[in-house]
């Protein structure tokens, strides 16, 4: 039973998959206007009205009319048929430094890569020392030794450009040829080298696309720019950028000069990066799209679950009581799904309350929608959440971080994460103790360290210096306790804190809580899968399952007398402590993902004990000790025999 | 953090050397003979000898790089082959221009590009997320030097809020430094924040989604300290590393917004120095552009090993 | 043939009173700010080629100047006498230059030896040599009859440079002369601006009238409008070209048309068709130069600033033929036919040079010769060395401006002769050509002179080989405070100031 904390990672990431239409319209236009380019640069000499050469002197600096629909440039010039055929131009230099480029790039990558050694050693220091130039500098000094003019500048973008596919055929090289010899390793027959070549061209094809598209925008980019300063195409050759060397000189006359050669060098980059975004996406290369789903999902209001009466017992000195909570979920269809239900349940000062349950039960969730931590989208939609009196969720934002930390703290599962790793472990308390209780500067590092000391680190001093990732899984928790301590919170909630940790480290960490709670009095809410680990620490234990609870009772009773099928097939699952055996999964199938639960009792369908009333709602019964199934009595009565 | 830049600079000795010997040679191979531009077509025999050997262009190849090396080290990179202006005089003289761009479009490009990077992730796909990364893509479209020409349009031109061309040293006015680098650092920096932004979004979103994030909610911090201490702090790791890259992109790019505004900066030098073909000069101002992203890249390095503590040596 | 001409010194006062508004003794205040179009290559007078003199004459000045009437007048000299190929001048005595060492007719002979020497300057083509022949005499012996020996000591070829100067492999940002400013290394920046302070030695101090005067090097035609609009500079030159025409016709600001012209020509170096075959054929060039559409060329390229133009010289001068009118005047039918009677009725390709304030004047040209089939390539070369480059056989052809104040003899020094220095390609002159150029050197009288160079300019319209296009005024742009300043004068047919006298404007 592999049990991670229960964050609906898989619902989400399906939903960020999920691009809008929008999207896939921006990818048709942006190919529809390549195609368009593509067109335009083979057909100039037709499509555009005039010659671009052709000029007018006395029709100079004209805005545009129904003879120019771009007007006309300082030499009476066409503009429109200008930029038609500067689309001839941009693709040229296109096509030609990307050729070059790859041309030259690839097969030293390739060689260098594959001979390793001293080559690859001069070759890339070459490289580097190439790149830290600027681009445009390396250009300059090409074009410099190569003179200006279209084609030389071109060649000097190749040139330049070859650098990225170089490192690009390396790389695939290496990482081939690592993947090539440990399989080499099992299987001998055909020679390493054959195996190399064969492997390399289908896997450098993928990145090499993406980064010929990187590579046409900023050549694009780059010509119009060299084009511009007078190192590129020359006049009066229509290139875009010499059409905005000609446009800056007459921006006092005529600034719209500069307008269509502008656009049409954006439109054009634009195009081609947005297809190669889309490129890189779908190859899989480059950053991750955002996890977030596309939008809200659409609220409906679900049918309410008819509130069952709340049964369980008033206690004395209750500092939590959690009545009929419900939390929904954004589904894949856009619309929303409970995932926990009805879930009432209390813990009195100095009590530990276990909640245990698979993964996918809601036992992480129930804990920060208490704290009123739920992600973007998720949501508590009915019940209550009494804290000392009040009700949480009555509370505003800003009442609810005075709650957080003073009145309420959590510790997570993974102390290694859950610290901020920029940070020394020491900062990271005081300031929330000077945040929180707003002490000074000293006075809350004084208090870090008593605390730091308290949780048993040796060393305190030395260790609130300390980074997180220089201490121990074991010594973080102690320090993500103690900060979860340090205002001295009433209630704590503990999400499987010893999950993560070595089993030898788990029983100190327990063992801290308990000394913890009979110091400090607070009430603890243990989050675990692990019913040993319950057992252990806990005064009482609730099990959920599907997003409801379906039995609680005091710990003793509980193991000793389990009254739900499930309780009972989790008990069956404990290893033993004497038992080495992996534990055998006794409860058949999965938890059922919110929305596909069973309208009835939600473990039915993985019940052994199913009966046909089973399919209808079933309550919760009991007040001190409570079950959620209509079998419990006899259930119970044949576990226990 | 000594030790750290100790570090860094060894390891970019290397790199300036490979970087010097590339430009000598390369810049050595400059087609037409420098001796004929400079004597012009009414020199003599013995005039070409003359200048041939002044400029030391009969020593081998290898024995000049020396020489020259011997020299750079010191400080000293010639004078340009056309009059007696020292080669690391007239680089240092337009070194604050170029230098007063790059940094003011570079300042623009980080504060721009962390803004509008942490407000799109803040919310995704809001509208101002959809904003930003809809003017990151167009950010990254735009040519700087057409921006730049519109921006003299609209700003320079029409409302006549900045001057349209020309620099003011900041020694000299520092309010009008800031007036005439403004616009040019805003068309040169537009499309680095662009790619900040970018960056900063697609991390910060990362980084909202960890652990140590929903742990200092749980204690209660207020969300404007966890997103710009806890959350920003992170997010920036990544970021640094790009930054060093994009500062030298504005490097590059400010060669080129140089012409629009008509400033005198390196980018003016570099142009003339290729029409002339100014061995030289060339030479110089590579070496100079490289010590200047070298230094870049120490500083970058430096700001990443205060945001990542893993990075720092123990 | 001996002329024997005698000038006096009281038409140099004449000439230093007009330029002197002013109170004799007042301290030099304030400072005057002029922007040269064109980049500072050197301050080295001797060794500068194309224009950029507002750098030099602050520092250098020069043995004669011109009088706003055009007439040459002593500065440093106090007269002349020319007798047959010698050359008499008289200096002026008791003046240093700025670094202490004394001016004498020895310095001068050294200078004038050097420039002849160092054979950049065409005025000093014609000299053999110089020689003091006492302390404040010397002589120049002519190699030919030169009738513009003294114009040409008005310009670079008389600026006296001081013997330490001389011997600086650095003087081209070292200048020491004897003019009324000295030049600060300090204070310029190179490429931006030279600025210029008081000569504490001056022999003239009363015509310093400003602590401090700028010349700012904006190559950048809008650059240079912006700054004389928001004041950064008080003047500045231009070319005929938009700019210019938005200071004609901004409020506020003036455009000066100084006196003299800038005579734009398309210039066939190879002529001889070395590099270019067709070039050696008078069709091709006669096409060219019909091909050219001068009404629309002046409008649109040169703002209406202009004049068409199909010879050196501009109408009023004694050296104008009014025959040449529309000589070769735009007719696209008749430069396609010459272009069919040659051997190249399907065209031809070549380079030429270009500079960014001709940029659209090439991209025009080019425009009209691609109309009669014939592809010019613009080739881009660094501001301020395209004279330099028009003089190698680098390019076929080139394009460079007349000023039309210069002497006609030098038509034959810079284009005719073997020797002339933008015959790259050493092309040997026709033989009426030859004669004409040297008869024109047998008299100082321009009426004798005058029809001996109109039959020259119809001889050149015939060989085509010079295709003049425009003719613009030298032009400089002043703030309306400029304008206003009584000691601002503009040298007679020069793109710069007289130093001498001015006063800063408020």
């Amino acid at each position: 039973m592999t049990i991670k904390s229960d964050n609906l990672s898989g619902a989400v990431r399906h939903r960020a998959r999920w691009r809008p239409n929008g999207a896939q319209i921006i990818t048709g236009m942006a190919t529809g206007f390549l195609v368009l380019l593509a067109f335009l640069a083979v057909f100039a000499d037709w499509v555009s009205p005039y010659d671009p050469l052709r000029q007018n002197l006395m029709e100079a600096l004209q805005g545009p009319s129904a003879a120019h629909w771009l007007g006309t440039d300082d030499l009476g010039r066409d503009v429109l048929s200008r930029l038609i055929h500067g689309c001839r131009i941009a693709a040229i230099a296109a096509a030609e430094a990307t050729t070059i480029a790859v041309l030259l790039g690839v097969p030293i990558g390739l060689f260098i890569g594959y001979r390793g050694g001293m080559w690859d050693w001069v070759v890339m220091r070459i490289v580097e020392a190439v790149v830290s130039i600027p681009g445009i500098m390396v250009a300059i000094v090409i074009i410099a030794i190569l003179g200006a003019g279209l084609h030389r500048a071109m060649i000097a973008l190749g040139i330049l450009f070859s650098t990225s596919f170089l490192r690009l055929a390396r790389g695939v090289v290496l990482a081939e040829r690592e993947e090539v010899y440990v399989r080499s390793a099992r299987v001998v027959g055909a020679s390493d080298n054959r195996i190399l070549i064969r492997h390399i061209f289908p896997n450098i094809a993928p990145p090499l696309i993406v980064q010929v598209t990187l590579t046409v925008g900023a050549v694009l980019l780059a010509e119009a720019g060299l084009s511009f300063i007078g190192l590129g195409v020359q006049p009066p050759q229509a290139s875009w950028g010499t059409m905005l060397n000609t446009a800056a000189a007459f921006m006092d006359f005529n600034w719209f000069l500069s307008v269509p050669p502008g656009v049409a060098i954006i439109l054009t980059v634009l195009s081609v990066n947005l297809l190669g975004d889309v490129l890189r996406d779908s190859i899989g290369r480059g950053i991750a799209v955002a996890v977030t789903p596309d939008k809200p999902a659409q609220r409906f209001a679900p049918e309410p679950v008819a509130a069952e009466p709340v049964s369980l017992a008033r206690r004395a000195d209750e500092i939590l009581r959690v009545e009929n909570l419900q939390v929904m979920v954004p589904a894949r269809s856009g619309g929303e799904v409970p995932v926990i239900t009805d879930l009432s349940l209390s813990i009195a000062r100095g009590e530990t309350l276990g909640l245990v349950g698979e993964s996918g039960s809601g036992k992480t969730l129930t804990g920060l929608a208490i704290l009123g931590l739920l992600a973007t989208g998720v949501r508590t939609t009915h019940g209550s959440i009494m804290l000392n009196g009040r009700d949480l969720r009555e509370l505003t934002r800003h009442q609810m971080e005075q709650v957080r930390g003073n009145e309420a703290a959590m510790v997570f599962q993974d102390p290694t994460t859950s610290l901020n790793p920029a940070f020394t472990v020491g900062s990271q308390i005081s300031e929330v103790l000077r945040m929180k209780q707003s002490l000074t500067r000293k006075q809350a590092w004084n208090r870090t360290v008593e605390l730091i000391d308290r949780v048993g680190i040796p060393r305190p001093e030395e260790r609130a210096r300390a980074y997180p990732h220089e201490l121990s899984g074991g010594m973080a928790q102690r320090v993500a306790i103690a900060r979860a301590l340090s205002c001295n919170p009433s209630l704590l909630i503990a999400d499987e804190p010893t999950t993560a940790l070595d089993v030898t480290v788990q029983q100190e960490i327990l063992d801290l809580f308990r000394d913890l709670q009979a110091e400090f009095g607070m009430a603890i809410l243990f989050v675990t899968h692990d019913l040993a680990v319950a057992a252990d620490i806990c005064d009482r234990i609730a099990v959920m399952y599907a997003g409801e609870m379906v039995e609680m009772a005091d710990v003793d009773p509980l193991f000793a007398e389990p009254r739900h099928p499930y309780t009972s097939g989790l008990l069956s699952a404990m290893p033993h402590a004497s038992d080495r055996m992996p534990p055998l999964p006794t409860i058949r199938g999965n938890v059922p993902r919110p929305g596909d639960w069973p309208v009835g009792c939600r473990f039915s369908d993985r019940c052994d004990y199913k009966i046909a009333a089973c399919d209808a709602r079933i309550p919760l019964v009991g007040t001190e000790r409570q079950v959620r199934c209509i079998r419990a009595c006899e259930f119970g009565m044949e576990a226990a025999s | 953090m000594l030790k750290l830049i100790v570090q860094r600079l060894l390891a970019l000795l290397p790199l300036l050397f490979i970087v010097s010997v590339l430009t000598f040679s390369f810049t050595s191979l400059l087609p037409s003979d420098p001796v004929d531009l400079i004597i012009g077509d009414t020199g003599t025999e013995e005039q070409y000898e003359i200048v041939r050997e002044r400029l030391g262009l009969n020593e081998p190849i290898h024995l000049r790089y020396l020489q020259w090396l011997g020299r750079a080290v010191q400080g000293d990179l010639g004078s340009s082959f056309f009059n007696s202006v020292s080669v690391m005089g007239a680089v240092m003289q337009r070194l604050p221009v170029t230098l007063s761009l790059t940094a003011m479009s570079a300042l623009i490009a980080i504060v721009i590009g962390v803004a509008a990077g942490v407000a799109a992730a803040l919310r995704p796909r809001s509208w101002v997320d959809r904003f930003a990364t809809i003017g990151a893509t167009f950010g990254q479209a735009v040519p700087n030097f057409w921006f730049g020409l519109i921006l003299v349009a609209i700003f320079a031109v029409n409302l006549r809020w900045f001057p349209a061309t020309g620099f003011t040293p900041l020694t000299e006015s520092p309010w009008e430094w800031l007036r005439s680098v403004i616009l040019p650092s805003i068309a040169l920096g537009t499309s680095s924040s662009a790619a900040i932004a970018r960056q900063v979004r697609s991390a910060m979103v990362g980084v909202l989604q960890q652990d140590y994030i929903r742990a200092a909610r749980a204690q209660g911090l207020s969300t404007r300290r966890i997103i710009f201490r806890h959350a920003l702090t992170n997010a920036l790791v990544p970021v640094v590393a790009v930054l060093s890259f994009q500062i030298t992109v504005l490097l590059g790019g400010a060669l080129i917004v140089e012409q629009v505004f008509a400033i005198n900066g390196l980018g003016t030098l570099a142009i003339a120095a290729v029409r002339q073909q100014d061995i030289p000069l060339l030479q110089g101002l590579v070496l100079v552009m490289v010590g200047l992203v070298v230094l870049v890249q120490l500083a970058t390095d430096i700001i990443y090993g205060l945001l990542n503590p893993k990075a720092r040596p123990s | 043939m001996k002329a024997l001409i005698r000038n006096s010194i009281v038409s140099a006062v004449v000439c230093v009173g007009l330029g002197l508004g002013a109170t004799a003794n007042a301290e030099p205040s304030g400072t005057f700010k002029y922007a040269e179009q064109v980049k500072l290559i050197t301050m080295d007078p001797q060794q500068q080629s194309g224009s950029g003199v507002p750098y030099l004459r602050p520092v250098y000045e020069s043995l004669f100047e011109k009088a706003p009437d055009g007439k040459a007048v002593p500065l440093l000299a106090t007269g002349y006498e020319i007798d047959g190929l010698n050359v008499k001048i008289m200096l002026r005595q008791g003046i240093s230059f700025s670094n202490g060492e004394a001016f004498n007719a020895e310095v001068a002979a050294a200078n004038i030896n050097r420039g002849v020497q160092l054979a950049i300057i065409e005025g000093l083509k014609t000299v053999e040599s110089a020689e003091a022949i006492d302390d404040y005499t010397f002589v120049i012996k002519l190699k030919e009859p030169d009738p513009a020996i003294i114009d040409s000591l008005c310009y670079t070829g008389g600026m006296m440079l001081a013997p330490a100067a001389m011997a600086d492999p650095t003087i081209d940002r070292n200048p020491i002369g004897t003019g009324p400013y000295v030049h600060s290394k300090d204070q310029s920046r190179e490429g931006e601006v030279q600025v210029y302070t008081p000569n504490p030695t001056y022999w003239d101090k009363e015509m310093i009238g400003l602590s401090r005067y700028e010349v700012w090097e904006i190559p950048d035609d809008t650059a240079r409008l912006n700054a004389l609009k928001t004041g950064q500079i008080d003047a500045g030159n231009w070319l005929a070209n938009p700019q210019a025409a938005i200071i004609d016709r901004t409020a506020g600001l003036k455009l000066v048309r100084n006196t003299g012209g800038l005579n734009y020509h398309v210039i066939i170096s190879d002529r001889e068709g070395t590099v270019v075959p067709a070039f050696a054929d008078r069709n091709v060039r006669l096409a060219m130069a019909h091909s050219i559409d001068r009404a629309a060329f002046g409008k649109a390229v040169l703002f209406g600033l202009s004049e068409d133009s199909y010879q050196p010289y501009a109408k009023g001068s004694w050296a104008y033929n009014p025959d040449l009118e529309g000589v070769y005047a735009y007719d696209v039918d008749k430069a396609k036919e010459y272009m069919a009677k040659s051997a190249f009725p399907d065209g031809f390709t070549f380079d030429m040079p270009s500079i960014p304030i001709y940029q659209s004047r090439l991209e025009a040209l080019a425009g009209f010769f691609k109309e009669i089939g014939i592809t010019m390539n613009i080739a881009p070369v660094e501001p301020g060395t395209l004279a330099r480059r028009s003089r190698t056989t680098d390019f076929p052809a080139t394009n460079l401006v007349w000023n039309t104040n210069t002497d006609p003899k030098f038509l034959s020094l810079r284009y005719i002769y073997e020797d002339a220095a933008y015959n790259p390609f050493k092309t040997k002159p026709s033989e009426e050509l030859l004669s004409l150029a040297e008869a024109g050197l047998q008299s100082v009288e321009t009426d004798v002179r005058g029809p001996i160079y109109q039959k020259l300019a119809a001889k050149l319209a015939e060989e085509a080989f010079l295709i003049f296009v425009a003719n613009s005024p030298i032009l400089i742009g002043a703030s309306e405070k400029t304008d206003a300043n009584p000691t601002v004068v503009y040298r007679y047919g020069e793109d710069s100031i007289n130093l001498r006298g001015l006063k800063a404007n408020d």
